[in-house]
C-alpha cells in the first residue's frame, strides 16, 4: 500500500494570490493512498524541505508529490531532499501549480479545482513509481579531431593543452587546410603562412597529440565518452621512421606533370610529393594513382635514389582502432570551380580563375613566386575583374546561401593586385559588401578609398573571349542599371564555399546531421553552436558553414572547451529516465518481433539489435535494445513501437495511462 | 501448373526447402492454404484465379518457419508483402526462396528477395476504379457524415480479428490491442472500441499496408476496412511520392530526418 505525502507550495504569493492552497492540500488528504499532505509558504525553504524530510520519516512516505512551481526550476532540489531523507529521489513528482495554473488563471474556484487536478495525477502517478539509479558511464579521456586545418590544429591543440590526449587525422599528406594555401589574410594582411606554421609545428612536437596524415576514419561505434574508431591510414608507400625528409626522391621521380593540388592546378608536382615546402609532415607520399611503377609497372627510381631506403611500393594501408571519449570535426569546406559557371565559359577560359588560384598567385610560395601574372600566357594583367557571389545567393544554381568569405577576401584580393600591379585597374561586381566583423568594414573601405579600386553593384551576365581579352558584360544597377563592358586580362570567381566532398558519407559514420547543402548541422543554431546531435561530438571551423579564419579558430577554442569539460569528469552521471525494451522469460524473450522499424526512428540512433543466442551459439531471436548511453529519453520509440515493448523509465505507458484516467476522474 | 508441381517436388527431394507453402483445392469450391512437405504431396498444389488469399501471412508463423527454409508460391501481392516483410527483418535469403507467379500466370524462380523486390517494382500499386470512387465519395462528405459513415460501417465488428490474422503485416506476438497493461484500446466492441481498433490498425498500416485487401476478404461482415488502409494508401502517395515496398530503403513513417518538416501539426 502506498504512503504518499503531498506538499503544497504557496510560493510566497505566487501560487496562493490565485489558488486556495489549504484546500488543495486539504483535497489531497482524502485521496486513496495519500498519508500526509500539508501546505507551505515555500517548500524550497529549508524549514519546507524539513518539513518533507521529516514527513518521510515519521511516516513512512512511500512517494511524494510536491505542487510548486516548475520541476525545471526545483525538481532536482527535492528529488535531493527525499534522498537525504532516505526515499529514492525518483519517488518524487513536481506538479507545477505555479506556470501550468496559478499564472495563467484568474483567482476563482475553478482555479484551485484545476491545482487539485494537477496533484491528482500525480498521486496517482507516483503510485507507479519505480525506484531508478542514475547512469554511470566511464569517460575515456581522448579526443580524436578529424580534418587538421587551422580548426582542427585549433582544437587539437586546445585539448592537448588541457592535458589531455588528443589524436588528430587529416585526410591529405599535410595539415594546414586552406589556410596555408591562402597568400595574406584579411583584414591585417598578416602572411598566412608565417602565422599557420608554427601551430603545424607544435601539433607535431606536442607530447599529447598522435598525428595521422593520409589517414581518415574508417567507422566510428559507441557513444558520448565511449568511442570506438577505426582509422585508415592510406599507405604512403613509405616508411616515415627511416626517411629524413632529404626531398631527393621528389626531385628525381620522372613523373612531374601533376597538376599540384597545393598549387590548384596553376603548377605542377611529381607523383612522390611533399605538398608545400613547410608541410608538416614535411616527408614525401607516393600518389599512386599517377606513380609509373603502380601505373606501368616499372620505374622505382625513388626507391633507388633514397639514401636511407625508406621507399616501400608494397606498403598496405593500415587500420587503426581507437577508444576516444569525444570527437571534434573540423573536415571544412571547399568552393565551387569555374566550370561550374556556363556564363562564364565552362572553366574553358585559363584566365578565368578561383579566388583560391588568386591566393596562390599572390603567394610567395606560388607558382609565380607571387607576382601576378596570368595562367595562359604569364603577363601581367592590366584590367583584372573580379565577380562577387559567383553561384553563392542563387537560388536558381542551388546555393542560396551567402558564402560570406568572399566579400573579405575580394577585397583582399583587389587590393593586393593593386599591391603589387601600380598601373593596373581592378573592377569589383558585386551585390551588397557583407563586411560584418571587427576592422572589416574600415579594410573594404581602404581597398576602395586608398587603393583605388572600382566598386561596380550588379552581376555579371556574361563573359567571353575575344583577341586574347576577357570581354564582361555587366550591369550597373546604381547607375539605372547602365550596361557596363569592361575587357579584362583576367577575371577572379568568388565561387561559392560548399560542403567538403564526402561530407554526406562521414555525417552518416558519424551519425551527426547535416544541413540541405551538407554542411554539419549545430544542434541549436545559437544556444549549441559546436554541438551536434550526438552528445559528445562537436564542430568546429568551415565544415559547419562557410567561415573566416577567426570564427574557425573561434569556434574550435569553444569546441576544446565543450571537450575539457567533458574529460574533467572521470564517469558522467545521466538522468535514468531513458526507454527500455522490455525482456521477458523465454522462449520469448520479449514481446518485441524485432522489425527494428524503432531502429531509424530513433533521432539519437540509440536503438541496437540484440542477438539471443542459444548454448550452441545459434541466434534464437534478434530483438531490439536501448543502448543507455545514447538515449535520450525523447520518447519517439514508445509512441512507435506497435507491439508496445519499450517503455520510458519513470513515464510508463501505465505511468501515462494512470494519468490519463486521474484527469478524467476515473478514480 | 504443372510446372510449380514439379519445381516444389524437386525443392523438396533435394532437401533445398522444408516445406513448400501453395495452395490447394477446398470445400465448396474454395481454396485453401496448403503446405507440403513430402515431395509426393506436391501433386496436390494448384494455383487459378480464385487464389486469391494472401500466403505471406504464414511465413512469419513460428509453426512453419521451424519447419526451416521455406518455398512460397508468389503471386504479386505476395511477393510485396514478402519486401515488406524482409525490410522488417522477418524473412531473409536463408530462410525463403520464392516462387513467383507473374500476373500473366508463369512461373518464375528467384534466386534472392533483391531479385523478387526489382520484379515487383516493375508494378506500381494502383488502388481500383470501384474503390477509388468511393474513396472520392467519402473525401467529398462533410465531418459529420463522414463521421456516422464509418460509425455505421465499423459498428456491427466484433472483434473476431480475423482481418489481423489475415494480414502479413499483423505479424506482432503481441498486438497493442492483446496489450492490456495498461489496455490503451478498450477490449469491448462498442462504438468507441471498434473506432480506436481501426484507426490503430490503419495507422500502423500505414507505410507498410501492400493494399492486398486480405483484410477485406477475411471480414465474415464485409466491412470495408480496407478503404481506411487506401486512404493512407493515398495519404502516402501525397506525402511520400509513389509507395513501393523496399529492402533497402527508408521506411516510411518510422525514418527520423532531422528536416522533416512536421507541417501534419496544423
Ligand atoms: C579564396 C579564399 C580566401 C580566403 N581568405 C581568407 C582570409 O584572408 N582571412 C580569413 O580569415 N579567412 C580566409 N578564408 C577562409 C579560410 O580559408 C577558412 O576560414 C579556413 O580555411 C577554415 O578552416 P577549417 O579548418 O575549418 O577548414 P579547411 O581549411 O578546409 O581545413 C579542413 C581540413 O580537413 C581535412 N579534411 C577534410 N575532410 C576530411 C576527412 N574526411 N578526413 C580527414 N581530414 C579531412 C582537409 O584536408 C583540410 O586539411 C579564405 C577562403 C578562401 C576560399
Ligand atoms: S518497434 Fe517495437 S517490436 Fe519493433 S524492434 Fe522496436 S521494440 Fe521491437
Ligand atoms: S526514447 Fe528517444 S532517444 Fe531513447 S531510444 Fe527511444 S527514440 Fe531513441
Ligand atoms: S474481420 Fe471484420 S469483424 Fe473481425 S475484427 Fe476485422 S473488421 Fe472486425
Amino acid at each position: 500500500m502506498s504512503k504518499i505525502g503531498v506538499f503544497v507550495c504557496h510560493c510566497g504569493e505566487n501560487i496562493s494570490a490565485t489558488v486556495d492552497c489549504a484546500k488543495v492540500a486539504e483535497t489531497a488528504s482524502k485521496y486513496d493512498g495519500v498519508a500526509f499532505s500539508v501546505d507551505y509558504k515555500y517548500m524550497c525553504s529549508d524549514p519546507g524541505q524539513s518539513l518533507i524530510k521529516s514527513a518521510i520519516a515519521e511516516k513512512g512516505l512511500t512517494g511524494v508529490v510536491v505542487a510548486a512551481c516548475s520541476p525545471r526550476m526545483h525538481e532536482p532540489t527535492f528529488r535531493k531532499a527525499c534522498a537525504e531523507a532516505g526515499l529514492n529521489p525518483y519517488m518524487c513528482e513536481m506538479a507545477n501549480l505555479r506556470e501550468h495554473c496559478s499564472w495563467v488563471h484568474e483567482k476563482g474556484e475553478a482555479t484551485t479545482e484545476k491545482a487539485t487536478d494537477l496533484v491528482r495525477i500525480l498521486v496517482e502517478k507516483v503510485k507507479y513509481n519505480q525506484s531508478l539509479n542514475e547512469i554511470r558511464v566511464p569517460v575515456t579521456k581522448t579526443a580524436l579531431v578529424i580534418g587538421g586545418g587551422i580548426a582542427g590544429i585549433q582544437a587539437s591543440l586546445d585539448i592537448a593543452n588541457t592535458g589531455h590526449k588528443v589524436i588528430l587525422i587529416e585526410k591529405d599528406p599535410s595539415i594546414g587546410g586552406h589556410m596555408s594555401q591562402l597568400s595574406e589574410t584579411f583584414p591585417t594582411l598578416d602572411c598566412s603562412q608565417c602565422i599557420l606554421t608554427p601551430r603545424m609545428v607544435e601539433v607535431a612536437q606536442h607530447p599529447n597529440i598522435t598525428l595521422y596524415t593520409y589517414a581518415e576514419l574508417e567507422s566510428l561505434e559507441g557513444f558520448i565518452g565511449n568511442f570506438k574508431a577505426k582509422i585508415r591510414r592510406k599507405s604512403k608507400s613509405l616508411d616515415e621512421k627511416l626517411c629524413t625528409g632529404c626531398g631527393l626522391c621528389t626531385t628525381k621521380c620522372p613523373t612531374k606533370k601533376i597538376p599540384s593540388e597545393f598549387n590548384e592546378g596553376l603548377g605542377n608536382r611529381p607523383a612522390i610529393y611533399v605538398p608545400f615546402p613547410q608541410a608538416v609532415p614535411n616527408k614525401p607520399v607516393i600518389d599512386r594513382i599517377h606513380c609509373t611503377y603502380y601505373t606501368k609497372g616499372k620505374c622505382r627510381i625513388c626507391e633507388k635514389v633514397c639514401p636511407t631506403q625508406a621507399i616501400r611500393f608494397d606498403q598496405e594501408d593500415q587500420i587503426v582502432e581507437v577508444e576516444v571519449g569525444a570527437l571534434v570535426i573540423a573536415t571544412g569546406f571547399n568552393i565551387k570551380q569555374t566550370d561550374f559557371f556556363p556564363e562564364y565559359g565552362y572553366g574553358k577560359y585559363p584566365d578565368v580563375i578561383t579566388g583560391l588560384q588568386f591566393e596562390r598567385l599572390a603567394s610567395a610560395s606560388g607558382p609565380t613566386l607571387g607576382e601576378i601574372r596570368r595562367p595562359s600566357d604569364g603577363k601581367i594583367p592590366e584590367k583584372i575583374v573580379f565577380l562577387a557571389c559567383a553561384g553563392s545567393r542563387d537560388p536558381a544554381k542551388g546555393i542560396p546561401y551567402c558564402s560570406k568569405i568572399c566579400c573579405m577576401y575580394i577585397a583582399k584580393h583587389a587590393m593586393l593586385y593593386q599591391h603589387k600591379v601600380h598601373s593596373g585597374k581592378s573592377y569589383v561586381f558585386y551585390m551588397d559588401i557583407r563586411a560584418g566583423g571587427k576592422m572589416y568594414e574600415e579594410f573594404v573601405r581602404r581597398a576602395i578609398e586608398d587603393d583605388g579600386v572600382n566598386y561596380i553593384r550588379g552581376r555579371v551576365s556574361k563573359i567571353y573571349e575575344k583577341n586574347g581579352k576577357l570581354i564582361v558584360n555587366g550591369a550597373d544597377t546604381l547607375l539605372g542599371a547602365m550596361p557596363i563592358e569592361i575587357e579584362a586580362d583576367m577575371v577572379v570567381l568568388a565561387t561559392a564555399g560548399i560542403a567538403n566532398d564526402g561530407a554526406e558519407e562521414l555525417a552518416q559514420k558519424l551519425h551527426i546531421s547535416y544541413d540541405p547543402y551538407r554542411f554539419f548541422a549545430e544542434a541549436h543554431p545559437k544556444l549549441k553552436p559546436v554541438e551536434t546531435n550526438t552528445a559528445g561530438i562537436f564542430l568546429a571551423g568551415a565544415c559547419q558553414a562557410p567561415r573566416d579564419i577567426p570564427e574557425s579558430v573561434s569556434m574550435a577554442s569553444g569546441a576544446a572547451v565543450k571537450v575539457a569539460c567533458l574529460f574533467s569528469q572521470d564517469e558522467l552521471t545521466r538522468e535514468p529516465i531513458i526507454a527500455v525494451v522490455n525482456r521477458q522469460a523465454p522462449p520469448a524473450y520479449s514481446s518485441c518481433v524485432g522489425c527494428f522499424l524503432c531502429v531509424s526512428a530513433c533521432p539519437y540512433q540509440a536503438i541496437e539489435k540484440e542477438e539471443i543466442r542459444n548454448r550452441n551459439g545459434e541466434l534464437i531471436k534478434s530483438i531490439a535494445k536501448v543502448n543507455p548511453g545514447l538515449c535520450q529519453g525523447c520518447g519517439t520509440c514508445v509512441a512507435f513501437c506497435r507491439t508496445k515493448s519499450i517503455d520510458i523509465q519513470g513515464y510508463t505507458h501505465e505511468q501515462m495511462y494512470t494519468e490519463v484516467l486521474a484527469l478524467l476522474n476515473e478514480y | 501448373m504443372d510446372d510449380l508441381r514439379k519445381r516444389a517436388k524437386e525443392l523438396l527431394e533435394t532437401s533445398a526447402v522444408k516445406v513448400v507453402i501453395g495452395y490447394e483445392q477446398g470445400t465448396a469450391n474454395k481454396t485453401r492454404a496448403l503446405f507440403v512437405e513430402k515431395a509426393e504431396d506436391a501433386d496436390c498444389l494448384i494455383f487459378d484465379s480464385r487464389c486469391v488469399q494472401n500466403l505471406a501471412t504464414y511465413v512469419t508463423k513460428r509453426e512453419v518457419k521451424d519447419k526451416g527454409k521455406m518455398a512460397i508460391t508468389a503471386t504479386l501481392p505476395v511477393m510485396r508483402s514478402i519486401i515488406q516483410l524482409a525490410s522488417e527483418f522477418q524473412v531473409n535469403d536463408n530462410n525463403l526462396l520464392v516462387l513467383g507467379i507473374t500476373p500473366e500466370s508463369k512461373l518464375v524462380e528467384f534466386k534472392n528477395l533483391s531479385e523478387v523486390e526489382t520484379f515487383v517494382h516493375q508494378y506500381q500499386i494502383e488502388i481500383d476504379a470501384k474503390n477509388k470512387e468511393m474513396l472520392d465519395k467519402i473525401a467529398k462528405m462533410t465531418q459529420a457524415e463522414r463521421w456516422k459513415f464509418w460509425i455505421d460501417e465499423l459498428s456491427p465488428c466484433f472483434k473476431c480479428y480475423a482481418c489481423r490474422a489475415a494480414c502479413p503485416m499483423c505479424y506482432c506476438h503481441r498486438c497493442t490491442v492483446d496489450f492490456n497493461q495498461p489496455q490503451w484500446i478498450p477490449v469491448p466492441s462498442h462504438e468507441l472500441g471498434n473506432l480506436e481498433w481501426h484507426i490503430m490498425r490503419a495507422i500502423h498500416l500505414t507505410g507498410r499496408c501492400i493494399d492486398c485487401d486480405a483484410c477485406y476478404n477475411a471480414c465474415p461482415l464485409a466491412i470495408p476496412i480496407n478503404l481506411l488502409t487506401k486512404r493512407m494508401l493515398e495519404d502516402v502517395k501525397i506525402n511520400f511520392g509513389s509507395y513501393q515496398p523496399s529492402i533497402k530503403a527508408d521506411h516510411l513513417m518510422s525514418t527520423y530526418k532531422p528536416d522533416d518538416k512536421e507541417n501534419f501539426i496544423q
